[in-house]
């Protein structure tokens, strides 16, 4: 695999004619993955590097926060924060004594599509967290005071996610408005009424119906020998049954967007303005998927990245600039936001993201600005792969939301195939006037007066990445 | 060439916790089974040589993965900043990488960014510096470009007036935030009007006098050869990064002139008076609670010390996480810096909660640092604290740029390098009585500041009951120029 990668790359150089023959002295190292899937459902991914005495676990599930309750919004992430509360053998914190004072470290993340636990310990306590993982896969014991309590710090999470920080709102209400139906337009934090209107009961409930070995994706990384792994996985997760229940899927489709629409929000305490684009995109599973990164790419990695060139740094329309292709197991969001800086008008910045939108639609990426992005992205995955941790969730991404655990190792060949054409291809394709969707975050005292409808409270974060514990 | 004493030993120790944990082994599901024989590990080890022009070459060779990393550090930082300019010298280093003589800012964003890397480049407290980091393959283009913007740089009106700009845009939105709002005040606070008080990207006041004869002086005077360290790491031989940096920068000419010595006042080392600030920020969506003081020096004898007595406070099992947050749910997070600097830096323990707890939350902070200097540690809670900093410690050296700049910190500061592999061994020498008795002198609580920023109607009258003496400054009347921190207004 390490020759072919090298191979493909070779000949993506040629067919662009570039130069850059440097492109063929690194190659991406081949994660070599062993795959098993146990009676009940479990899938478990393992990868053994000794390069240091250390294992990172992951426990992918394949929930988010698309499947909180009805009027629950924010329970798939209350709820991680509740899976570190006691479980049948463990009492509240254990999990950290387990981590933390052996050197090592754990924390989790909900997000739209998945909630994921993860730790690195040394090695030697491999077998202690394959039975804690297990512990808290098998259930949760959980009281109304540490219930309570957990409850109170996701609020205190909300408020310095959501509410503290001047651009918080703005980049909520981008994500909750730019869906109609999906259920991706609700919030990963939630809101306050909604966290505090959850139960106990309603804890139970969702353990139950999403905890479970066939909808869960173990992950090991790191120093162990496989048998043993594999004899451990048994003993501690082999007994955990299989519900007979099917496992409920979000069904709602999102309704392609019919003409562009604009939002305008405010914020008390707004020190420059924000202005945002957003577009629906196909899931990242789509073939669109690797053009749509590439031109996330192009348009803001870097100082000579697009946004930066134009926004930033010639036009001086922007403090800051970003686009993102938020894309996600049903469908996805590219978006497109700055700041304004001091002195320039919301219209100029908007302006300006449109005139670079029409650039990619109207010319082909020169070749060697397309070849500089896949030096960055090339890059970009090393980094990701210079821990356990950093594999174990690329391999966890690959299997769970892309479907494959090989696509850990034939992405990178996808983004490396990506043409010009194709780049041009799809942002006539998706970033057309009718599915544009713009939002301005003003600052209350440029509110119209009486009269005007005052907008609904918000109450939604900025899903990127999701929330961590 | 390569050691295995530092995880070696560091495994040991962690050994020995397990025994907290696992108290009556009962059947092998209701109880977590024991960890089995901990292994060894080579961790990499740095070598150096100084060139002829003065410049230490610093080179730690790790090549599992082909990336690369080499940091240029220029031994003097913020603290240089005269007393009315501060920022001139992180915007002299942010500006390194928008034009030298041959590239302009754009040139050099699309060089290093068409290798796949990256350079970035600016001021910490202590020095400057410029880093990049690309795929091994490219690091000699990599070395070419950061050697130009180091030793050429342009400094040209355009771009001054530009990144003057951006900073004041950035320092809007910092001000924006109550978190950020508290630890520029906090500085000011800890070190009133002595070096380490100004916001090291300047003010709002500061950044428009800031002229380019101020930068090119400051660029004149500070970048040179033998006031510079370059700390290579990743996957590259000692041989062949000595050689880039010879064929890079072994021309870069030292200056005739000495190195200026004692121009810099020496921060405060004494707190003074403590102070209870509360700056008024009506629509803060939280209360920024920090307490401060004054903390250590990097190459104090009592740095293992602190950063053990700062183990117990910090981290998600320390003792101010687990009081505010896991405890009374009081906070997303609780915990405590002790910054240690060429002259003594500062120590810090912040958290944001709702307005309403602003209060309660700074006499729960307080609470736990008294008590750290009045009780003894349990050695059942000092060891999983060790374990703790030792772990984050070791997860620091795991990726290339994070072995550079462990690396570069030891340099900076005149440690010898092999200190990396000391680490475990000092601090699992520290003993409770060593906790106590630098919690009691070096972070008594007494003497310790305290600064609330948020709505201050929803905690004022109970902090109030707590300090009498607090001082209330509306956000709109913040001055971060001077110790006062309030803005001088005619009174008409």
């Amino acid at each position: 695999m390490r020759k072919r990668l090298l191979f493909m790359l070779l000949i993506g150089a040629m067919i662009l004619g570039n130069i850059i023959t440097a492109a063929g002295q690194t190659t991406m190292p081949k994660m070599s993955f062993r795959e098993r899937t146990l009676p009940n459902g479990l899938h478990v991914l393992s990868v053994v590097d000794k390069a240091s005495p250390s294992v990172a676990i992951n426990v992918w599930y394949h929930v988010g926060s698309k499947d909180d309750p009805d009027r629950r919004s924010g329970f798939a992430h209350l709820f991680e924060h509740i899976m570190f509360k006691s479980t049948k053998n463990m009492k509240a914190e254990m999990m950290d004594r387990l981590t933390e004072d052996v050197g090592g470290q754990n924390n989790a993340f909900t997000a739209d599509d998945v909630t994921v636990y993860w730790e690195v310990v040394p090695s030697n306590y491999l077998e202690t967290l394959l039975w804690a993982e297990s512990d808290r896969l098998a259930g949760l014991t959980v009281d109304e005071e540490n219930f309570h309590s957990e409850r109170a710090v996701v609020e205190e999470e909300y408020r310095q996610s959501i509410l503290a920080p001047p651009y918080g709102k703005f980049f909520y209400v981008l994500q909750q408005k730019s869906f109609t139906a999906h259920p991706y337009k609700r919030p990963t934090i939630g809101s306050i009424e909604d966290l505090e209107a959850a139960t106990l009961e309603n804890v139970q409930k969702f353990h139950a119906t999403y905890y479970r070995p066939d909808n869960a994706t173990l992950v090991v990384v790191g120093d162990f020998e496989p048998k043993q792994l594999d004899a451990w996985v048994d003993k501690y997760f082999g007994a955990i049954p299989k519900p007979a229940l099917s496992l409920p899927r979000v069904q709602t489709t999102e309704p392609s967007r019919t003409g562009e629409k604009r939002f305008t929000e405010y914020g008390s305490n707004v020190p420059l303005p924000g202005v945002g684009i957003t577009y629906l995109v196909p899931s990242e599973k789509s073939d669109d998927a690797p053009a749509l990164t590439m031109l996330d790419i192009l348009l803001s990695q870097g100082r000579s990245s697009r946004l930066y060139q134009s926004l930033v740094y010639q036009q001086q329309v922007a403090q800051s600039t970003n686009a993102n292709a938020d894309l996600r197991e049903d469908l996805g969001l590219f978006e497109l936001t700055a700041i304004v800086a001091a002195g320039k008008k919301p219209e100029d910045a908007e302006a300006a993201l449109r005139a670079e939108i029409k650039k990619l639609q109207d010319a082909p990426v020169a070749a060697a600005e397309l070849e500089k992005a896949k030096n960055q992205i090339i890059t970009s995955q090393l980094r990701q792969r210079e821990t356990n941790n950093g594999k174990a969730q690329s391999l966890g991404d690959a299997a769970v939301l892309l479907g494959d655990p090989n696509r850990v190792n034939t992405d990178l060949a996808r983004l490396q195939a990506v043409t010009a054409a194709d780049v041009q291809r799809v942002a006539k394709k998706y970033f057309s006037d009718e599915n544009r969707y713009v939002f301005y975050y003003l600052p209350e005292s440029l509110k119209p007066a009486a009269g005007s409808q005052n907008p609904p409270p918000v109450d939604r974060a900025d899903a990127k990445g999701g929330f961590a514990r | 060439m390569k050691t295995k004493a530092f995880l070696n030993s560091m495994l040991v120790a962690l050994a020995v916790v397990i025994s907290v944990v696992c108290v009556r082994a009962q059947t092998p599901q209701a109880t977590p089974p024991p960890p089995s024989a901990p292994r060894s590990v080579e961790v990499p080890k740095p070598v150096e040589k100084t060139l002829a022009n003065g410049l230490r070459v610093i080179v730690v060779e790790r090549s599992q993965v082909p990336l690369a990393t080499a940091q240029l550090l220029i031994k003097s930082g913020g603290e240089v900043d005269p007393a009315n300019l501060p920022g001139v010298t992180d915007m002299t280093a942010s500006l390194l990488t928008r034009g030298t003589k041959t590239r302009s800012a754009t040139q050099i964003a699309e060089a290093i960014e068409a290798l796949g890397g990256f350079i970035n480049s600016g001021g910490g407290w202590d020095s400057s510096s410029v880093s990049t980091s690309v795929m091994s393959s490219r690091i000699s283009p990599a070395m070419n470009i950061l050697s130009d913007v180091v030793r050429n740089p342009a400094f040209t009106q355009e771009e001054i007036d530009r990144l003057r700009r951006q900073y004041l845009n950035n320092l809007k939105v910092a001000l924006g935030q109550p978190g950020s709002i508290a630890r520029f005040v906090a500085a000011r606070v800890v070190y009133r009007d002595a070096p380490y008080g100004h916001p090291l990207s300047g003010t709002p006041e500061s950044l428009p006098l800031i002229k380019r004869d101020d930068i090119v002086r400051l660029h004149d005077m500070f970048y040179r050869p033998d006031n510079a360290i370059l700390v290579m790491g990743g996957d590259l031989t000692p041989v062949s990064a000595f050689a880039l940096a010879e064929k890079y920068l072994g021309d870069w000419a030292k200056p005739a002139t000495e190195l200026p010595k004692g121009t810099i006042t020496r921060p405060a080392t004494e707190s003074g008076n403590r102070r209870i600030v509360v700056i008024d920020m009506p629509d803060a969506g939280q209360a920024a609670v920090i307490a401060a003081r004054t903390g250590i020096n990097r190459g104090s004898p009592d740095y293992f010390r602190g950063i053990v007595s700062n183990a117990v406070l910090t981290g998600y099992s320390g003792r101010l996480n687990w009081e505010i947050r896991v405890k009374r749910g009081l906070s997303y997070g609780a915990g405590s810096v002790l910054d240690t600097r060429r002259w003594a830096g500062s120590f810090l323990a912040s958290s944001q909660t709702k307005n309403e707890s602003g209060a309660e939350v700074a006499a729960l902070t307080l609470a736990e640092i008294s008590k750290l200097g009045s009780g003894d540690v349990a050695d059942t809670e000092l060891t999983p604290r060790k374990a703790s900093l030792i772990g984050n410690f070791a997860r620091g050296l795991e990726t290339t740029g994070g072995l550079v700049t462990q690396v570069s910190a030891l340099a900076l500061y005149g440690l010898p390098l092999d200190d990396l592999n000391r680490f475990v061994g000092s601090v699992q020498a520290i003993k409770p009585g060593d906790v106590k008795s630098f919690a009691a002198t070096s972070l008594n609580a007494d003497s310790t500041s305290v600064i609330v920023v948020g709505d201050a109607r929803k905690f004022l009258p109970d902090l109030k009951k707590q300090f009498p003496q607090v001082e209330v400054i509306p956000v709109a009347e913040l001055d971060l120029n001077s110790a006062t921190l309030r803005r001088v207004t005619s009174k008409n």
